[in-house]
């Protein structure tokens, strides 16, 4: 009988502990050792009303947990959102029996924001992908992915929804594989040439110089409302890039950064390093505007440089 | 007494809601004195006429005239003629488009409207034309005048005009003009204002186009130009004037005669703050002289007259750019301070005969530094696009027509 411990601090791991449940193959959720916030509340609430036992995580030492897990007869354990790297003396407790479920077609995108970097690169798909734990972050065996598609207006919220759906389904093909021992560990293939580093304060700021039309409009949706938001500076202040839209431009002799149009159909249209782009939706500390609307107000001006210049 | 309330009323009407929220926004204050004077349609053209007239015969006249008495005028003028841009009705779009397109920025009526208030600007070229017409006028029975992207109020040209009529020195028998513009915007608040001036006989015709492309059915004889934004960059006038020259007649002129643009380098702290500490406003006669000994003066970058614009030879870079080959200077060895000298470009603009636009007497006769011009001396920003050179260098000078015009150094 297959006993599982869900390792999670996201109520976006809620359809695996629900699948869980309704299979009869939930022990309990440890969760997170961390502050208490919005997201974790309503996990814990959610696992309370749910009458689920939790368990918590220390970050000091692993002891009490493994005498917790043993007393409730878990044989498996399931990592998703979790934000901890696991000690070897609880990878050892479930004997290759511990998984973690990463957000990317590993090997490429390991790391702590798969998806933010995905979709900054512009990638067309993605995959859940279920692996072995090993004290190499990510890098374990793989037991079964499924691939995700990602439209090219997705956010990062959409592409976490479409995650979330697709959860159930892993876990299911995954527990299936367990129970009949029919599962397949297969090296994860490549040496995963795209990584998924934190987000450096520095990539937030879009970089006229180099960066083309697509590449900003992928960093823009990929920080849409998250705290990854894309920005870009205009006399000396600093903001938000929620939308951006590739736009044709033939113009020769003018650089990128600068403004070339200002119109209420056209929008805001700034040149790039390889055509033209509109900022579609701002945000600023006196409200969200359309791009024209934006320049209107904030004084944005067709001939204007966005570029910062360091004197 | 209730006919007359009645034609007041329906006069009125349009002054509210029917204006752009925008431009009743940015004009509330002219709109607000409008309604309170309860002035019929007839009344209202009286007082733009007006205030035509009188701010050209300030600028006509041959006495000192004081600056603020000039200030005041402009502002009536422009007080008047925006109230003409609010009858026009310019949708929103018509009143806040602004571009960049082949050959420079086109401004919005939005933006343009304020150009009727650059007093020096519109002094120097209205007596310099003055003189031009009168000039031609003796040898002929009438002349045609070209004025492209003239913009919303045609400021160089309408007030003149109105001075003609006004004083009946001219009559639109001797006088044609062509205004153009490419801005749907500009155009509509055109036909307001030359309606409302009451000049439909002077002109011509007000034509919407590129004024790059457009090719006047008639000779011309005068060719008024407006100067470009500070530094001469941005707008497209030498395109303008590089294209229109052809229709010149022979003995026809363009209006400034002559533009040079000078280089010089100078402590941006002196130059653009502490000359001006002391003094009311900024004009060539403001001039702080120990500001100007400071300057380190390069000459001469690029001269503009019809003959130079006739022999212009214009080069495509490989990226389509399209520029023309400008001065080569040497930069000066021996200057102490070279690191912390920046480059400053301005215009002198003569008009016609002696008249004028010198240095800081208008938005575009003021110095524009240049942040990316380096002599002996590093960017700070690792990434930069900047221009690094050192005293002694030669550095050749090209003048982009391209998307947004400006120069262009080269070291040799």
């Amino acid at each position: 009988m297959q006993k599982f411990a869900v390792f999670t601090g996201s109520c976006q791991s809620l359809p695996v502990v629900q699948y869980l449940l309704q299979t009869n193959q939930l022990a309990c959720v440890v969760l997170v050792d961390t502050q208490q916030n919005y997201d974790l509340m309503q996990l814990q609430h959610w696992l309370q009303q749910s009458a689920i036992e939790t368990l918590t995580y220390k970050c000091s030492d692993d002891k009490g947990l493994i005498a917790q897990l043993d007393r409730l007869a878990v044989n498996r354990g399931l990592i998703y959102l979790f934000r901890h790297k696991i000690r070897p003396a609880l990878i050892q407790y479930f004997s290759g029996h511990l998984v973690n479920i990463h957000p990317s077609p590993l090997p490429d995108y390991r790391g702590p924001f798969p998806l933010y970097w995905q979709l900054r690169n512009g990638e067309n798909t993605t995959a859940l992908t279920l692996h072995q734990v090993t004290e190499s972050v990510d890098c374990g065996n793989i037991a079964a992915d499924v691939e995700i598609e990602i439209h090219p207006f997705d956010t990062m919220n959409c592409v976490q929804y479409k995650v979330a759906q697709a959860l159930p389904r892993l876990v299911e093909k995954f527990c299936q594989l367990d129970e009949k021992q029919e599962i397949k560990w297969r090296n994860q293939e490549g040496n995963g040439s795209k990584s998924a580093p934190q987000v450096e304060q520095q990539q937030l700021i879009v970089n006229w110089h180099k960066q083309t039309s697509k590449q900003v409009v992928n960093m823009a949706r990929a920080g849409n409302v998250d705290s990854g938001c894309a920005l870009f500076q205009f006399r000396s202040e600093a903001f938000q890039l929620l939308q951006a839209s590739v736009v044709d431009s033939a113009l020769t002799g003018v650089q990128a950064g600068m403004v070339i149009e200002v119109d209420r159909q056209n929008g805001l249209v700034i040149k790039t390093v390889d055509g033209a782009l509109r900022l579609d939706i701002i945000g600023t500390q006196q409200g969200v505007f359309d791009g024209y609307r934006f320049a209107v107000l904030f004084g944005l001006e067709a001939g204007l440089s966005l570029v910062q210049k360091d004197f | 007494m209730e006919a007359h309330s009645s034609q007041s009323i329906a006069s009125l009407q349009y002054a509210d809601p029917q204006v752009d929220e925008l431009l009743k926004h940015s004009i509330r204050t002219q709109l607000e004195s409008l309604l309170k004077a309860k002035l019929t349609t007839g009344q209202r053209q009286l007082l733009l006429q007006k205030s035509f007239v009188d701010a050209m015969t300030l600028v006509l006249s041959n006495t000192q005239v004081e600056h603020l008495q000039l200030v005041y005028a402009f502002e009536a003028m422009y007080d008047q003629a925006v109230q003409s841009m609010a009858l026009a009705q310019l949708s929103q779009e018509q009143l806040t488009r602004q571009y960049v397109s082949a050959s420079g920025l086109i401004m919005s009526p939005h933006n343009c409207k304020h150009t009727i208030k650059d007093v020096y600007r519109i002094k120097g070229y209205a007596r310099g034309i003055d003189l031009a017409i009168q000039s031609k006028l003796k040898h002929a029975s009438s002349i045609t005048i070209l004025y492209p992207a003239c913009g919303p109020f045609a400021p160089l040209l309408l007030p003149l005009l109105s001075y003609y009529k006004d004083s009946q020195i001219f009559t639109s028998k001797q006088i044609n003009v062509i205004l153009v513009d490419v801005h749907p915007g500009a155009i509509l608040s055109l036909q307001q204002l030359v309606k409302d001036l009451q000049l439909d006989d002077f002109i011509l015709r007000i034509e919407a186009a590129d004024a790059t492309e457009y090719e006047p059915a008639e000779s011309i004889d005068l060719l008024v130009l407006e100067a470009m934004q500070h530094g001469f960059t941005k707008e497209g006038q030498l395109s303008i004037a590089k294209h229109l020259v052809q229709f010149l007649t022979l003995d026809g002129w363009m209006i400034p005669q002559n533009v040079s643009v000078r280089g010089m380098l100078v402590i941006g702290e002196t130059e653009f703050n502490q000359q001006w500490k002391e003094v009311e406003y900024s004009h060539s006669l403001n001039t702080n002289t120990s500001a100007q000994q400071d300057r380190v003066e390069l000459g001469e970058i690029l001269n503009i007259n019809k003959s130079t614009l006739l022999n212009m030879q214009e080069l495509e870079l490989q990226d389509g750019v399209k520029v023309i080959p400008a001065s080569k200077i040497k930069l000066p060895t021996g200057v102490k301070d070279m690191g912390e000298r920046i480059l400053a470009i301005y215009a002198h603009i003569d008009t016609f005969a002696d008249e004028g636009v010198e240095q800081y007497d208008s938005g575009v006769t003021h110095p524009r530094p240049d942040m990316t011009f380096y002599i002996d001396a590093k960017p700070r920003d690792v990434e930069h696009t900047h221009f690094v050179a050192s005293s002694g260098d030669m550095v050749q000078f090209y003048y982009q027509l391209s998307g947004l015009p400006g120069f262009v150094p080269v070291k040799l």
